[in-house]
Formats: C-alpha cells, structure tokens, sequence
C-alpha cells in the first residue's frame, strides 16, 4: 500500500515538473508565435480553423443599431445559431418623408452579429410572411459560394438555413444579394459581422455600430411624403441622401451617441454603400487606433480613414474634453446637404488644460499692432489724470509714428529724396511749427520745398487718427531730429482739425 | 415510431394491397407525394396509378432518355446506390424513373433505355406520365426544368427517398456514381 | 348553425353571381418577341395566338370553385399540393369574411390549386413567355419595354410596402391588348414556373457552371433594365408548386378555339 502511493507521488512530482516544463516551453512558443504574427501575419483562413466547434451550442446575442453586443468571451470553437429576420416596412428617411426600406432585423442597418474565429454558425434566414420579394443574404466573412446568398434565397414566409465555419477574423459586411442587387442593398439590407479575433478585442468602455449608406429616391432631398427608389440615380450615383444608420437624426439630437471623458470609444463603422466610398472623420477628435478595412493590423493617429462601399472600419479614441463630437463623412456636401452626420455627446468636466475653449476676441488693427501700444495706453491714462507730460506724449507719439508715419517718412525722420520730404530738422516745421498737426489732420498737396528740395507728392489726411494721437505724433515730431520742440494738446489738435489747412501758397516759403 | 407498430403497419398494408382492396388500407398520409392522382405508363406498356407503388420505399427521380449529359449519371447514381445495399436490403427497394419527354419516351424507348443501360427490370419502373401532368409530378417532386426549342431539356438533378406511404425522406442533388454517403444512410434506415 | 347555414345560403348565389358575370377572355394575337431573359437555345420566343383573362382571378370567384371542388377547400387539399398558409386570409373554408373582399384578387393559392381552378374552366395557366408577351404592353403600346418611364412606373410598385389592403382586381387601365393588372396588384402563378432556372446567386452571370442545370448554365438577363422582369423571374424562381403568399395570385390561358 505504501510503496503504490509512494509511486503515486514520484509520479506526481514528475508529472508536475513535466508540466512546469512544458508551460514554459508555451510561454515561449506563444511569444515566438506573437513575434512570427507580426512578420509573417496570422495566417489567413488555413490557420483559421480551430476544429470542431466544443460545448453547448450558443445562440448568438442580435442588437439592434447603434448597440454592440458584449464580447463573446469564448477560448474554444462554438456551434453559434444565428437567426435573422427579413422586414420590408416603411420607415421616415428624413422628418415628413417616408420611404420603403427592406431590412434585416427591422432596422437600417440591420442586427449585429457578433461570433469568434472558428466558429461554426448556423444561420437561419426568415422572410416574413407579408414580404413582396424574395431575399437572401451574403456575409464577407464567410468563406464559399456566394459568401451564402446561393444557400439563403428565402421566398416570403420562409426559412432558409445554411452553415458556415468562420475562418478569417475581422470585421465584415453583410447584405441582400438578390437580383436587382443594387436595388435591394440601396433599400437598406446590409448590416456587420464581427469575427473576433481569438484572443478578443482589446477592452474599451463603449462600443457602437455605426453604418453609412446611400440612397436615391425619385423626389429631391427633403421632399415630403412618400418617396419611391429611383433606380436611374443609383445607376449614375447620384444620391439623394447619404446617412448614417439609415435615417436623417438617426445618431443625433436625443439620439446622439453618449460617452464621458476619460473613456475610450470604439466605433464599428461599415458602408453599406451601394455607390459611395467614405471619408470618415470624427470632427474634434483623432482616431488613436484604425483596423483599417476592419482587418487585423491597426494604424495610429489618423484623422479620416477611407471605409470602401461594402466595407468596414473599426477605430478606437479616448475621450478627453466634453463636448459634440460630430461624425461626417468628409465629402463635405454629403454631410451638410445630403445628411451624413451623426453625433457622440461627451460629458464631463472641462479640460481648459487640452482645449480652453475662445479665449480672446479683441480688436485688430493691423500694420499699428506692430508698434507696442503700452506708452499710448499710458499717454492715455496719464491725460485721464490730467497729468500728461511731454514725456508722456512723446513716447506715446512715437510709438504711433511708427508703422503710419515711419512708413514714408522713415523712422529717422529722412523722408525719400523727390518723394517724400523729410521731418528731420525741416525749414517748413520750423517756419511754422503748427503745420504739423494741420498736415496730419488735413493731408497735403502740391508743390512744396523742404530743407531746398522740390517735392510735389498726395498726402491723404490721417483722418483715422484720434485728436489725442494727432497731438501726440505732433509733440514727437516737434522734439525730434532737431526740430524746435513743444507740444500740441489735444484741444489744440481738435481746433485745427477743424480748421482750414493749408493753403499751397502758405506752403511756400 | 416504435418498431412493432411499424411492422404492424407495413403488415397491414401488405395485406391490403394483397387483397386488392384499397379501401382496407389505412389512409394515405397528406404529405404524401401519392395525394397527387398520377397515370403513368411504364416500359411495359403497362398503365397504372403511381400510388400503385405505395407498401414499399422508392428511389425517384426524373429524367428523358434522349438526354445525353446528365441523366445517364442519374441512372448511375440509382444503381451506385443500390450496389451500397445489401441483397436483402435491395430487394425492398423500388426505383421509380419518371420521364419528363412522355412524347418520345414511349415504352418502346423505355425499354430500349433499360436494355442498353443493364437496368433491373423487375425493380426498376421506367414510366412516362401523360403530357399534361408532367408539371405536376415536377412540382410535387420540385424538379425543375425547361424544355429547349431542339427538344433538349435543362433540368435540375435529384435523387428522392420515398417511404412507403410516398412521403419524402430525403433527397440529393450530387449525382454520379460518387454516392452521396448521408443519403444513402438514409436509404438504410428506411429498408 | 342557423346564421353558418343562412351566410352560405347567402354568399353562394351572390358569389356564383359574381363568378359568372366575371371571368372575361381577351385574344392576343402573338407573334415574335424578344425575352428579357437569354435563352441560349434561342435569340427570339414565338408565342402563339392565345386568349388570356383580362383580370386576375378574384376570391369570389375561387369561392365558387372550392364550392363545387370540395377536394380544394381549405383543410381538405393536402399540404403537398398546398402549403398550412392556403387561403389563410379567408374566414373558413367556405367563407370569405371581411378581409377576403369577392372582388380582391384571390391570393394564399398554391399552384396546384390554380391549375385546377384553370382546368375547372376548361382553360390552363398562362405560360411565362405568354405572360411577358402580354405584360410588356402598357396603355398604348404592344411594346413599352424601352421606356424608362414605364419602368419606373412598374418599380414604384415595389417601393410600396405589401402590408395595406390589397386593391380590387380591375381598377386599372387596359394596356394594349385589353388585359388589366398584369403590373401592380400581385404577382401570378404561370404554369412553366419552374422552368425559369435561375440561379439563387444571381450576380455570377455567365459563370459556366453547367452541370447545376443539366447541360446548361442558369439563365441570365439579357435586357438588365427592365427589372420589372427581373424581379417576377427572381420571385417565381424561389417558389414551390405548394407554396403560397399573401401576394400572389394568378389568371387563366386557353388556346384560341377554332
């Protein structure tokens, strides 16, 4: 008895050390794998069969748009039932207009199916009793003849029933594939298939399903009442309306998508098309993550990515400032007058740290910003106070000068010979020194001599000059480049505005 | 349902065909292919009512004997079947080859049809309808097919298990001499 | 069981009423003409001379005839000759009650039970070229297939949903040869359904697929604009001679008696 449960043990213990062993040489091999993965890719659909699907068979959870449902959570390969129904209804496409959509599940776009790479799904196909047409039903991510539209032609009140092994991880599309084909995907009658990698998605908070589409009615966009699918439009892609999830104010308003900061949001999208190829942009926000074309590799930091008619996207952002983050397709006309719009609503607190939100709005004065305008303001004050110096103005005036007169004149006061004359120890301010602020408010024209030279040039009077600014560029002038000096107030700048002038004749001298 | 009752069942309806009166026999199930009145006449020159054939599985299919392509794989595809049965099992099997030409496939043509394909006469029933009701038997059956301006026809392929009250076991569209192994399974469970 | 007994003593005489002053015929004069579909055996179809009932068939109409062909009434025909749905939309086997109006076109009728209401009349199923030739006719013309607008017309049928009531057979006008409501009111039974072999996966046209149809690929469209035909062949191609739906009906052939 005890040399058996010694064995027992001896065996046990070798066993453990086997195992401990092998679970190492897993580790590594799961490593290699990653490593090979990245290089050489996961192997495609000859990988993609993990055997007999394991365990109770598992009916699959159907949301409806713009829900997702929860990860399968599976390890091992499952028999997956899918049962999906076939609506035709009439349904508003846009406030006060109706159209006929045909629909799987009832809604535009239709249920979202969510399974596992190896999976086997058994799909049941129903087509409601009062249906006019026959359907049927073609999944990309299913590998066979007519992605399963050869097996699923179901006439009106009936069932149909195919199965197929899930061997290409991804995010896919599925639509009607009955014969006018056009017609019946441009009614509505595509949806997504989620094939979830083995390993699963990465975790986020929410998740959503979004789907574009393009649709061509015989009326003009918003035109009331009912409208009828216009086959000519779809034949020369001209659509009426391009929408997300199959309605105008689908995904905004009260049916805005919700979210708060600080979250990270996936967005499913495909495009049902029939016609179009999307842009799609999250305006305020970058896409972290893409799986371009719903496939397995992701790209980073990606402001619009391309989404093929009958194709699909999934992209990851987290959530930082609240606000409306609005979902276009950036063919802009499609979104501002054909409908592509939806809308995510953040909530939370504000984050003036990444985004402040307008901070000024002030006045700006374009070639005068150049100078600093703080001796104005003080000049400005200063008067207020009735304590204006000379000092004061001839700061604040020759910061004025700059960037209006300084333009001709030069900031030295030199002028340009035969054009513009000089300001620097000029014979015609010295002869007068209230000509300055007379040739400022009231211009000056005609031939003129200054310091011996003829000029015979047009300068506009500086009518945009305040009386206070007119008297300070005034006292600058005066005190500069050897000109007489003294002031000119602004009482005394008001008074010849309102003056004469000069006449050309008291120009000469 | 349960083996004796079974037994009791095909007993029964054994004995009322023996007897030769119909009204003796339990009535004929209503997802029985037999529910439609069919005459056809056989490479005998025999005529006669294809409820006739009621009492014992049948393996049906329809065919004309022209056709050059695919229905010589269907006469193939009877005989692959009964070559996976037993003698015994054999020889509770009918095979019934409807034809959907009835205007050349007089019996002359099916007899000529059975000879030059080593047909089993005494089990296999080659039988043309009237021309009328050659759609019908389609339908019932769901055969599909479309008579060619040169007389050809194109028509979808099938084998069908009947049992013996004439309701549909099972059918397949692979034809050849390649059986098609879950049907012939259920040939099995049927005999 | 007094009122059962006096709505049938009631509605036997009003539909036999009905029934005889219904069913008028229309000759057609055939000729040649050129399909929708491409038939590999043959660029034109020849339709003979053939008489064709100016409107569907109504539920008056097949009342009386489930009356004097008791083996029809619902309940009775078995369901491989009619699917659990046959005249579902009647009040009892022998009662139309308030959502079979008599002069609807009858629909939940299996293709078996048409073509024995045909043969109670001496008549048969139209074929499917007999009903093209007929149904390519719009008000003035023999031939309206190469109008858009009257396609159109035909499509906007589509778009409406097939929930409402469904309107009286006969409201419409007569095309060119005299024959109402080939377009618009419900889809109907032709007796070579079955021979429209189309492939459910439609869109490998030209794929040589040819041992799915016994020496020949599916058919395909040869005039893909007219998807008036197209959607009619796609219907009838997902049917079975039991099956029955709640837009589907039908009307008489006869050949032209001499």
């Amino acid at each position: 008895m005890r040399s058996t449960s010694i064995q027992v043990l001896c065996a046990a213990a070798i066993a453990l050390l086997a195992l401990s062993g092998c679970r190492g040489d897993q580790a590594d091999t799961a490593a290699d794998a990653a490593r090979a993965a990245v290089t050489n890719g996961t192997g495609g659909s000859l990988k993609g069969d993990f055997g007999p699907p394991q365990g109770q068979p598992v009916n699959a959870i159907l949301t409806s748009p713009p829900n997702v449902p929860p990860p399968t959570g599976r390890t091992k390969p499952a028999k997956v039932i899918v049962e999906l129904n076939v609506v035709e209804k009439e349904m508003p496409i846009s406030e006060g207009v109706s159209y006929t959509f045909w629909t799987f599940g009832g809604t535009v776009p239709g249920s979202f199916i969510r399974v596992r790479q190896g999976d086997t799904v058994q799909f049941h196909l129903r087509n409601m009793p009062d249906s006019k047409m026959p359907h049927n039903i073609d999944l990309h991510g299913v590998t066979g003849p007519g992605g399963g539209a050869a097996s699923s032609f179901t006439a009106p009140g009936h069932v149909t029933r195919f199965t197929f092994k899930a061997l290409n991880a991804g995010l896919f599309v599925y639509h009607c594939a009955t014969a006018p084909v056009g017609m019946h995907i441009a009614n509505g009658m595509y949806g997504l298939i989620l094939v979830e990698p083995p390993e699963g998605m990465p975790p986020v908070d929410r998740e959503y399903y979004v789907m574009q589409g393009d649709f061509y009615t015989s009326g003009k966009y918003r035109e009331k009442g009912h409208q009828a699918f216009d086959m000519q439009k779809g034949i020369d892609e001209n659509p009426t309306y391009v929408l997300f999830n199959g309605a105008e104010g689908a995904l905004t308003g009260d049916n805005a998508l919700k979210a708060n900061t600080g979250e990270n949001v996936r967005l499913y999208v495909g495009n049902g098309g029939p016609n179009l190829v999307s842009s799609f942009h999250v305006i305020g926000e970058i896409f972290d993550k893409v799986w371009f074309e719903g496939g397995t590799r992701f790209n980073e930091n990606v402001q619009t990515t391309l989404i093929p008619s009958g194709g699909a996207a999934i992209m990851d952002f987290h959530l930082e400032v609240p606000g409306s983050y609005v979902l276009v397709d950036h063919s802009i006309f499609r979104a501002f007058n054909k409908g592509a719009l939806a809308i995510l609503k953040a909530d939370g607190p504000e984050r003036p740290d990444i985004y402040s939100g307008k901070e000024v709005d002030a006045m700006y004065i374009g070639d005068q910003a150049n100078a600093s305008n703080a001796p104005v303001a003080a000049a400005a004050v200063a008067a207020k106070a009735g304590a204006l110096t000379v000092e004061d103005q001839v700061k604040a005036g020759q910061a004025l000068f700059a960037g209006t007169c300084s333009t001709c004149h030069q900031a030295n006061g030199e002028g340009m010979p035969g054009v513009f004359p000089p300001l620097a120890k000029s014979d015609f301010i010295a002869a007068d020194p209230k000509r300055v602020a007379s040739v400022i408010t009231h211009g000056l024209q005609g031939p003129v001599t200054v310091n011996g030279k003829d000029y015979n040039s047009v300068m506009p009077p500086m009518a945009q000059l305040t009386d206070d600014e007119v008297a300070n560029i005034s006292t600058y002038v005066l005190n500069s480049w050897g000109n007489p000096g003294g002031r000119v107030t602004k009482e005394e700048a008001a008074a010849i505005r309102k003056g004469p002038g000069l006449s050309t004749t008291a120009a000469e001298h | 349902m349960k083996l004796p009752t079974f037994l009791a069942c095909l007993l029964l309806a054994a004995a009322g065909s023996l007897a030769a009166a119909p009204a003796k026999a339990p009535p004929l199930p209503s997802d029985s292919v037999y529910q439609l009145p069919l005459k056809l006449t056989d490479q005998h020159g025999k005529s006669w009512d294809w409820r006739r054939k009621r009492g014992q599985p049948q393996l049906v299919s329809m065919f004309y004997s022209s056709c050059q392509y695919i229905c010589p794989l269907i006469v193939e595809s009877g005989k692959a079947v009964e070559r996976a049965l037993t003698p015994a099992q054999r020889a509770r099997l009918g095979v019934m080859m409807i034809s959907m030409d009835p205007a050349r496939d007089t019996p002359a043509t099916l007899a000529r049809m059975a000879r030059q394909r080593h047909i089993d006469d005494r089990r296999w029933s080659l039988a043309s309808p009237a021309a009328d009701d050659v759609r019908s038997v389609a339908g019932v059956l769901d055969v599909r097919y479309r008579q060619l301006s040169d007389g050809e026809f194109n028509h979808t392929s099938v084998l069908i298990l009947l049992d013996a009250d004439g309701r549909m076991l099972a059918r397949t569209e692979k034809i050849g001499s390649d059986v098609d192994p879950a049907f012939v399974a259920k040939v099995r469970a049927a005999l | 069981m007094r009122l059962k007994f006096a709505i049938v003593l009631f509605t036997v005489p009003v539909a036999v009423a009905l029934a005889a002053g219904g069913a008028a015929w229309v000759k057609l004069p055939g000729g040649s003409f050129r399909s929708a579909l491409k038939y590999e055996d043959a660029a034109t179809t020849r339709v003979a001379a053939f008489e064709l009932q100016k409107r569907p068939v109504t539920n008056a109409e097949f009342l009386a005839f489930v009356q004097a062909h008791p083996q029809w009434r619902r309940g009775k025909a078995p369901p491989v000759l009619a699917e659990p749905r046959y005249l579902q939309h009647w009040a009892g086997p022998v009662e139309l009650g308030a959502k079979a109006q008599p002069q609807q076109p009858v629909v939940n009728v299996s293709w078996f039970a048409a073509q024995a209401y045909c043969q109670a009349q001496d008549a048969r199923l139209p074929t499917w070229s007999e009903w093209e030739y007929a149904a390519a006719a719009d008000e003035t013309r023999r031939d309206a297939r190469k109008d858009p607008a009257w396609r159109e017309r035909i499509l906007g049928w589509y778009s409406r949903p097939s929930s409402g009531p469904l309107p009286r057979a006969g409201l419409q006008a007569a095309n060119a040869y005299g024959v109402q409501d080939l377009h618009g009111l419900v889809w109907e039974w032709t007796d070579d359904f079955s021979s429209l072999l189309v492939d459910p996966e439609s869109r490998n046209q030209g794929d040589p697929d040819k041992s799915k149809f016994c020496g020949a690929g599916a058919l395909s469209m040869d005039d893909r604009d007219n998807y008036a035909v197209l959607m009619r062949v796609a219907m009838l191609s997902s049917l079975q001679a039991r099956d029955t739906t709640a837009n589907l009906g039908f009307r008489c052939a006869r050949d032209i008696r001499k």
